[in-house]
């Protein structure tokens, strides 16, 4: 019985194990694979030479390959800290403000704050690349009418990550303040009732039974957050070409220009596979940090 | 067999055949550029005219902004079902030419080449010896300058050395307008580095001699420091530099709202002014690239366009696409015996590569902004097509924005762009 039962257990499983494996793990093995072979893109995968690690000390080396790629590594770490820390408060925050059912036009500020996800990148990009025009963008436009100067958003290296970063923010926020409404109609309501009668203010209601009782949504919502940031592709492309002076170029950007555009596959695998390990330690790091709070 | 019976099989047979002949003979070729949608329209009206006497041949044009146009012709250029005909820039031939990526032209067409275009053309479009593109165009730098703004800063003529394009950058610069002397470009490679290698060509200094790079050089020394002079006296300001993956932006809009007094730029963004500008477009005169301490003369840096084959395009498909580029490029595809592809490019101002198309548009080439074009491409030195020349630029680019924004000195810059440029090149020669 056991037997039959594992028997077609595995053919229902086949089918799917089968894709993963073709369109997943062959693709991951393969780039592992690259990044120790001298290789161009333009050629078949048999004119790939074995060279060891030396790709790995060429993109971590002090010539303009390893200084590209650290840079890349670092704006991409900037990027996607800053964009975790900005989205997860804040759908936290428009969540608890849709999901009050007496506050009028509730509905609406969710079908708003949900719509900006729906817009393709292009757009949003097309549209925030000229806000951000310094001389007739409409924002620099606001902040004069309140005496502040014509700031250079995406035209200094100071500020160009930060403008792209409040552009992703912008655009996900929506999908994030779904996830969070999902996570909060999983509280009963019984325990807020419960803090009431107790005499708990709206702070310590938030602080000891919303946030605790959140801390799976919203760890799920940092691992995605994380993995969408990590892939920025397109407003870099549209809007900056990862300038000025590198300050945009972030990894999915670089490895592009340097697999594809110079046809230097063997470099351009190792920069993607330094960017998996990066995201798998991320990613484990934080699902480890969770499990400790729930073993507390 | 009946009467009856012979007609309905011949008619079956015929039935049965047709549509064999009709795909064997019609060929699908397509055409990928980085040019905007008018000049799109205008290739598109000219393979309308081939198909008249070629009702085989289909043209399909597929435009994508420059930023992407050596990607999708890397990523698609591999398959045969990637875009026929590519037009490119003679810094990536190349690398695209090891990669067999590009075909060779067929002895017909490389024979029409080298009689009728300039040696020095027909070499940027040739790989060891083989031509691999039909040249089209050719772009050369000169300094660009507002009239208008020259005369409200008292400035009689556009400066001809260095010193007088300081002093010049210096009286056209007023911070509480937002208007600044001298325009760089930054986030964009050829941007960044075209001007650069201007200003050091006109110094006296290159880029690269004989495979390897010179930028350590007392001119290019020398060079490196005027920009950091420009930046240091305000009379350059990076932020209002920017491009985006259309090479347009914010260096563009401040130039053609009068914010910027000088630029150095090619030829082919006379279309960009004119749009931008309108009638203001009259203020834009143009200036050989102003002469440094060690240099003798103006010069500046050109480059060519050509138009390439797929390598992995089918055989039908390449001749039909040899014979297309062969027919667009001829005197008498366009008018008063101006090639096709010339008209096209006259109408975004570019300079026709062919030695008769530049005879026939004598009268357009003669005019204000385009004869100071005209008149500085005899002096022009080619910007140098070597392997690993994209990635050298690319390299290159960082550390001139770097110095444009503050995060190195001069001397510092010399010296990356010096040990980055022998690494890159050195590797790419391998």
């Amino acid at each position: 019985m056991i037997q039959r039962y594992r028997a077609s257990a595995g053919i229902m499983l086949t089918p799917a194990v089968t894709l993963i494996g073709i369109f997943i793990l062959l693709p991951m093995m393969l780039t592992v694979w690259l990044s120790f072979q001298d290789w161009s893109t333009q050629t078949p995968f048999s004119s790939a030479s074995f060279v060891g690690l030396d790709n790995f000390r060429e993109i971590f080396g002090a010539s303009s390959v390893g200084r590209d790629f650290k840079g890349a590594l670092t704006n991409t770490a900037i990027y996607t800290a800053l964009s975790v820390i900005l989205i997860l408060p804040l759908s936290v925050a428009f969540g608890l403000m849709v999901y009050q059912h007496d506050v009028a036009g509730g509905t609406a500020l969710r079908t708003v704050l949900f719509s900006t996800y729906m817009v393709p990148m292009i757009a949003v990009a097309l549209a925030w690349s000229k806000l951000y025009s310094p001389s007739e963008g409409p924002l620099n436009q606001m902040l004069g009418l309140i005496g502040i100067g014509p700031q250079p958003f995406l035209s200094s290296p100071r500020s160009a990550l930060v403008s792209i970063v409040l552009l992703n923010v912008w655009q996900q926020v929506g999908y994030f303040t779904v996830l969070a409404i999902a996570g909060l109609t999983q509280i009963p309501g019984s325990l807020y009732e419960a803090a009431k009668l107790d005499g708990a203010n709206r702070f310590e209601q938030f602080r000891f039974i919303t946030l605790p009782l959140m801390r799976r949504t919203l760890l799920f919502s940092a691992v995605i957050a994380i993995i969408n940031a990590v892939q920025v592709f397109e407003p870099v492309a549209l809007i900056t070409q990862g300038g000025p002076v590198g300050s945009t170029n972030v990894l999915t950007y670089h490895i592009r220009r340097v697999g594809i555009e110079r046809a230097q596959g063997g470099l351009g695998s190792a920069m993607a596979v330094m960017l998996m390990l990066s995201l798998i330690v991320v990613v484990c790091a934080l699902f480890a940090l969770a499990n400790r709070k729930d073993q507390e | 067999m009946s009467f009856a019976w012979t007609s309905k099989l011949a008619l079956a047979a015929g039935l049965a055949i047709l549509p064999a002949t009709a795909w064997a003979q019609s060929v699908n070729i397509s055409y990928l550029t980085h040019w905007s949608p008018e000049t799109v329209a205008l290739l598109e009206a000219a393979a309308k005219d081939y198909a008249k006497t070629n009702p085989d041949v289909s043209v399909t044009v597929r435009a994508v902004p420059f930023g992407d146009l050596l990607t999708t012709l890397r990523s698609q250029g591999g398959g045969s079902d990637g875009p026929t005909i590519g037009g490119i820039y003679d810094l990536w031939l190349p690398e695209l030419a090891r990669d067999k990526l590009v075909a060779p032209a067929p002895d017909a067409v490389a024979s029409e080449v080298k009689v009728s275009w300039p040696a020095g053309i027909t070499s940027a479009a040739s790989v060891g010896g083989k031509l691999y593109g039909i040249p089209n165009e050719i772009d050369v730098y000169a300094l660009n300058y507002n009239k208008a703004l020259f005369k409200q800063a008292g400035i009689a003529a556009p400066p001809k050395t260095w010193d007088e394009f300081k002093d010049a950058a210096k009286k056209l610069t007023n911070k509480e307008a937002g208007q600044q002397g001298f325009g760089m470009i930054n986030s964009w490679a050829a941007g960044v580095v075209h001007p650069f290698a201007s200003l050091l060509v006109s110094n006296g200094g290159e880029l690269v001699k004989d495979g390897k790079p010179v930028l350590d050089s007392q001119q290019a020394a020398q060079t490196f420091q005027l920009y950091e002079d420009l930046i240091k006296s305000g009379a350059s300001v990076p932020a209002m530099a920017t491009a985006d993956a259309n090479t347009t932006g914010p260096f563009l809009d401040n130039f053609v709202s009068g914010k910027t007094g000088m630029i150095i730029m090619a030829n082919w963004w006379e279309s960009a002014l004119k749009t931008g500008m309108g009638d203001k477009f009259a203020d834009i005169a143009t200036a050989p690239i102003p002469v440094g301490p060690s240099g003798g003369k103006p010069h500046s840096i050109s480059y060519s366009w050509m138009t390439v084959v797929n390598a992995n395009a089918g055989a039908a498909e390449q001749k039909a696409a040899w014979e297309f580029l062969a027919w667009l490029n001829n005197p008498k595809s366009g008018k008063n015996g101006a090639s096709a592809m010339s008209d096209i490019l006259m109408s975004m101002g570019i300079l026709p590569s062919r030695l008769s198309d530049i005879e026939a548009h004598k009268d357009k080439l003669g005019s204000e902004f385009l004869s100071g074009y005209v008149s500085v491409l005899a002096d022009a030195k080619p910007f140098p097509v070597v392997p690993g020349g994209q990635e050298f630029s690319e390299s290159l680019q960082q550390t001139l924005e770097a110095l444009q924004y503050g995060q190195v000195s001069a001397k510092d810059a010399q010296a990356t762009a010096q040990a980055d440029a022998t690494s890159i090149l050195e590797r790419a020669a391998k």
